[in-house]
């Protein structure tokens, strides 16, 4: 296994929201830290730096990850989606629009990565109890006690175009 | 008349101001801060938990690359002075704390900082910071510290012990009550440590102008105030060469609420250097070295007659302060609040506690939501169901039949606490009926159980009298200022803080209703000293919105009066005949002329019936006549599995009071996120030392927060007693779901097993816990 020194810069590139990156970056850098504080993407957000509490969490070829458990080299050749791609420049979101209306975030911090998850719980056509269980269950959130972040999943899974994807519940 | 045409804003479930920003990823938080120019911080922190820093080599970590500045505790020390706690225990002699000390008392302890170009520069550097320590035997928990020949945290004071104070009746008047009750109740009770546990760590960045001689500080606290105030004692400048703002705060639940040694640091590397220093604190530092809360243990009793009638209840609570006793809200207030609490919703001949406050190698603690009631209420609670199970008694009866009533409201307690008004036995009564709609049967190795709690809590804190004779130097009293600005634009400003809590809608709200503007023309700015009224308590104690908001209505109602006269003027009639319409005020002959033409008008000057008034701004300080009181009953059912020990809450009710609701979807949002807060403590959450004093809950993967399939949906019913005391009739709420959960959680789990009710004394209930009760009572098949 090639091994590197942790100072090392390393040429990478990636697409972050439809903008190309080329660039160095830090070997050592987590990709948490280059989506924050080199792309200035900073709705992504680092709670546990241990990969528990998914506020970081963004989409890596649509797939949702952890970044602070990806290296930001190894986001080289692929492409990044973070919170900041979700809503229109009107218009938030059927999800987002959801959280808000049931109440589903309180301090904000968790939120980001919350998102993410359901983004991808949505494009992979994941029926409602997959985002509220599985999903969701991978977040922590210490403010809202889950309930309106559910009551989101459901109102948004049971009308619009997931509909018809939603078991009977 | 009325200015207003429009619905009323109270009781409306109007989404938050600022979740737009937020859902778009616009939060900002203090590690969102532009790092143009910024240099970063890591701290050097004890590892060991008691001892004296012998050596501190610094050297190498000076030469590391990037490095700016290291500082250790022989650079700081002399750069500034204690800060003194705000609320001391009778008999406390240590009575501030220090930034910096070569003696340690809890590992994570800040020794000494690191500044350098990159966060992984300083950490790499602060690895490089040799340390040598001569050890001493650590004190980890009460029981420790009180042992005759314990090791002393302060060996000056020559005892552990903080202070101690009694309250309520004579020690003697309940000693012959116990000694003569047909039933006494005894149980030692046990609430660990645990760790607030924001998903936003604490974090600061400070930055000195040399030119200006001016400390500006970004800080995530619910106290920019008091941490001004701290920051200019400890660095021995003016609270006028100060600025502190916090922006968006991602969650505090109390901790955040005074300065903490760490940032001082922070402060002080960032004036040597005339530069801008970042910290942020990792999970690790958060769970391990960060204040903690909680913390007590008591021997309780609760003496009944042979009728079921309570007789007396006394705590014996012995408070886990750590370290040292914090400032701000920390120290021994929340052991002192549980005692002072300790009677809850009932009528007894005698009630008092005798509160303590131990020194011990951990961590300080600090506030924590439900600040002692939580405490109180769980060894109350437990008391008077297991009197239910020993004496045969059905624990809603026990509890209807001891609960003041609602003819005996007001009601003053044994330790002088002023109950205000409400129908304590109606929710008892409520919550009983859903726990009777909710019950489900045992099945198989699965047995079930509903448990009730119920309390009376402490909100809107509070009177500036109560304050100066107990000697809190907290700012009770709070306020708001209204402006119309000269676009006709309406901005809000107050001393309460944005937590996370919906507190900008809600004042929002409480202006658009007494202004009669719409609630998009209102702005609500929070957190900032240079621009906030002063508060150095600001959002704690469940007091922003009834004391702020109080505030607020008041200065509003002036304020439109202003803005009705100014209107009469332009439009040459009295203020009687102007009604506003929209955006529109009109005379009762038709004339009309546009908010904002009468705003501009008035910062002219133009039309004004005062001399001496013409700025379009009100500020309103609102000193409370008295304390406002919530209450509720809260029922949960579990599901405890006999074989593996695990407890599930299967369901969990809430019956409360708090007084006028001004946002429901926000009021139950504090509800709920309380109630999982509860949840967390009662089931999962510790924060546990080994023998050396070393923390063993250092991550989120061995310190447990509840995630969603832990929470079941929380059925909430309101009722709404408008305070007496507070315009709007608010009472607060932020604390309330977090006060009854271990106890209704212990509870239902005595009600599911009886065969361990007597032994479900310490949270929290994991199902190691369990299970080993369960195995003793030789259930586990």
């Amino acid at each position: 296994m090639e091994t590197r020194e942790p100072r090392e810069q390393i040429e990478i590139s990636a697409v972050i929201n439809d903008h190309a990156f080329n660039g160095e970056v830090p070997a050592r850098m987590l990709l948490s830290d280059f989506i924050r504080h080199e792309a200035g993407l900073t709705g992504t957000h680092v709670g546990c730096e241990q990969g528990v509490c998914g506020a970081c969490t963004v989409l890596l070829d649509g797939e949702p990850v952890r970044s602070c458990l990806l290296l930001a080299v190894q986001a080289d050749g692929h492409i990044v989606e973070t919170v900041e791609s979700l809503a229109g420049d009107e218009r938030l979101s059927a999800f987002q629009q959801a959280m808000k209306d049931e109440h589903g975030l309180q301090c904000g911090f968790c939120t980001p990565g919350i998102l993410m998850s359901m983004a991808a719980a949505e494009r992979h056509g994941y029926p409602a109890q997959t985002a509220e269980r599985e999903m969701l269950g991978g977040h922590v959130c210490r403010c809202t006690g889950y309930v309106g972040i559910r009551a989101a999943i459901r109102r948004c899974w049971e009308s619009g175009p997931r509909a018809e994807r939603t078991e009977t519940r | 008349m009325t200015a207003t045409e429009q619905a009323s804003m109270i009781g409306v479930r109007l989404p938050r101001v600022q979740d737009d920003r937020m859902l778009r990823g616009h939060g900002y938080y203090v590690d969102d801060i532009d790092e143009a120019g910024v240099l970063h911080a890591a701290i050097i922190r004890s590892p060991v938990a008691a001892g004296r820093l012998a050596a501190f080599d610094a050297d190498a970590a000076r030469e590391a690359p990037g490095v700016a500045l290291v500082l250790g505790p022989d650079d700081i020390e002399p750069l500034v002075d204690a800060v003194p706690s705000s609320w001391l225990l009778m008999g406390q002699q240590i009575t501030d704390w220090q930034i910096v000390s070569r003696t340690v008392r809890y590992v994570g302890q800040p020794l000494g900082v690191v500044v350098a170009t990159s966060r992984a520069a300083a950490e790499d550097a602060a690895e490089l910071v040799g340390m040598e320590f001569d050890d001493q035997p650590a004190v980890v928990g009460v029981p420790a510290a009180q042992a005759p020949g314990a090791p002393l945290l302060y060996p000056e004071v020559g005892t552990n012990q903080v202070g101690q104070l009694h309250v309520g009746s004579p020690v003697e008047e309940l000693e012959s009550v116990f000694a003569t009750a047909a039933h006494v109740i005894d149980l030692t009770l046990t609430v660990p440590r645990i760790s607030h546990s924001p998903l936003e760590p604490r974090g600061i960045v400070a930055e000195w102008l040399p030119a200006t001689r001016q400390l500006t500080i970004s800080s995530s606290t619910q106290v920019p105030h008091l941490v001004r105030q701290e920051v200019a004692h400890a660095l021995r400048i003016r609270v006028d060469q100060v600025r502190v703002a916090a922006h968006d705060v991602g969650g505090s639940f109390g901790q955040k609420t005074t300065l903490f040694p760490d940032e001082g640091m922070i402060c002080v590397a960032a004036r040597m250097l005339g530069r801008k220093v970042k910290w942020i604190e990792d999970r690790s530092e958060a769970l391990t070295a960060s204040y903690q809360g909680r913390g007590t243990l008591s021997r309780s009793r609760l003496a009944l007659d042979s009728h079921g009638r309570f007789l007396a209840i006394h705590a014996d609570l012995h408070g886990d302060v750590g370290a040292f006793s914090s400032s701000g809200t920390g120290g021994t207030g929340p052991f002192q609040v549980a005692g002072l609490m300790i009677e809850g919703p009932y009528r007894y001949e005698k009630a008092g506690a005798t509160i303590s406050a131990w020194y011990t190698n951990a961590p300080p603690t600090a506030a924590f939501r439900g600040y002692g009631m939580q405490e109180g209420t769980w060894i109350r609670e437990r008391l008077v169901d297991q009197a239910a199970h020993e004496l045969g008694l059905d624990p809603v009866e026990l509890r209807r039949a001891n609960m003041i009533t609602a003819d005996q409201l007001p009601h003053v307690t044994h330790t002088g606490i002023p109950f205000d008004n409400g129908d304590y036995p109606a929710a008892l009564a409520r919550a009983a009926e859903i726990g009777a709609e909710r019950c489900r049967p045992s099945s198989g190795r699965v047995r079930r159980g509903v448990g009730l709690a119920s309390m009376v809590e402490i909100t809107a804190y509070a009177p500036t009298f109560l304050q100066e004779m107990f000697q809190i130097h907290w700012s009770g009293w709070e306020s708001s200022t209204i402006r119309v600005n000269e676009d006709g634009t309406v901005t809000v400003f107050s001393g309460v803080t944005s937590v996370g809590q919906g507190i900008e809608t809600a004042l929002t709200q409480v202006a658009a209703e007494r202004l009669g503007v719409p609630p998009e023309w209102v702005s609500v700015q929070l957190g900032d000293t240079s621009t906030a009224t002063y508060s150095n308590i600001a959002s704690q104690a469940s007091r922003a919105l009834a004391l702020a908001g109080a505030a607020l209505w008041r200065a509003a109602d002036t304020l439109r009066g202003r803005m009705l006269a100014l209107a009469a003027s332009a439009l040459d009639t009295t203020p009687e005949a102007v009604r506003l319409s929209g955006e529109l005020f009109e005379s009762k002959e038709g004339a009309t002329v546009s908010w904002r033409e009468v705003a501009h008008r008035g910062w002219m000057g133009w039309g004004r019936d005062d001399p001496d008034r013409i700025r379009l701004e009100e500020t309103v300080d609102f000193d409370p006549p008295s304390i406002a009181f919530g209450y509720a009953t809260h029922g949960a059912q579990v599901a405890v599995d006999l074989d593996t020990g695990k407890v599930a809450v299967e369901d969990y009710w809430v019956v409360h009071d708090s007084g006028v609701v001004v946002n429901p979807l926000i009021a139950e949002g504090q509800i709920i996120g309380g109630v999982t807060m509860g949840l967390g403590g009662a089931l999962h959450e510790q924060s546990t030392f080994d023998s050396s004093g070393q923390p063993t809950a250092t991550s989120y993967l061995d310190y447990i927060v509840p995630v969603s399939e832990d929470v079941p949906d929380i059925v909430i019913e309101h009722f709404e007693s408008p305070s007496p005391h507070i315009p709007g009739g608010f009472k607060g709420l932020g604390e309330s779901g977090t006060i009854p959960p271990p106890a209704a959680i212990g509870n239902a789990i005595a009600a599911a097993v009886p065969e361990i009710a007597r032994h479900l004394t310490t949270t929290p209930f994991h199902p190691s816990r369990i299970w080993t009760l369960l195995d003793e009572a030789g259930l586990t098949g």
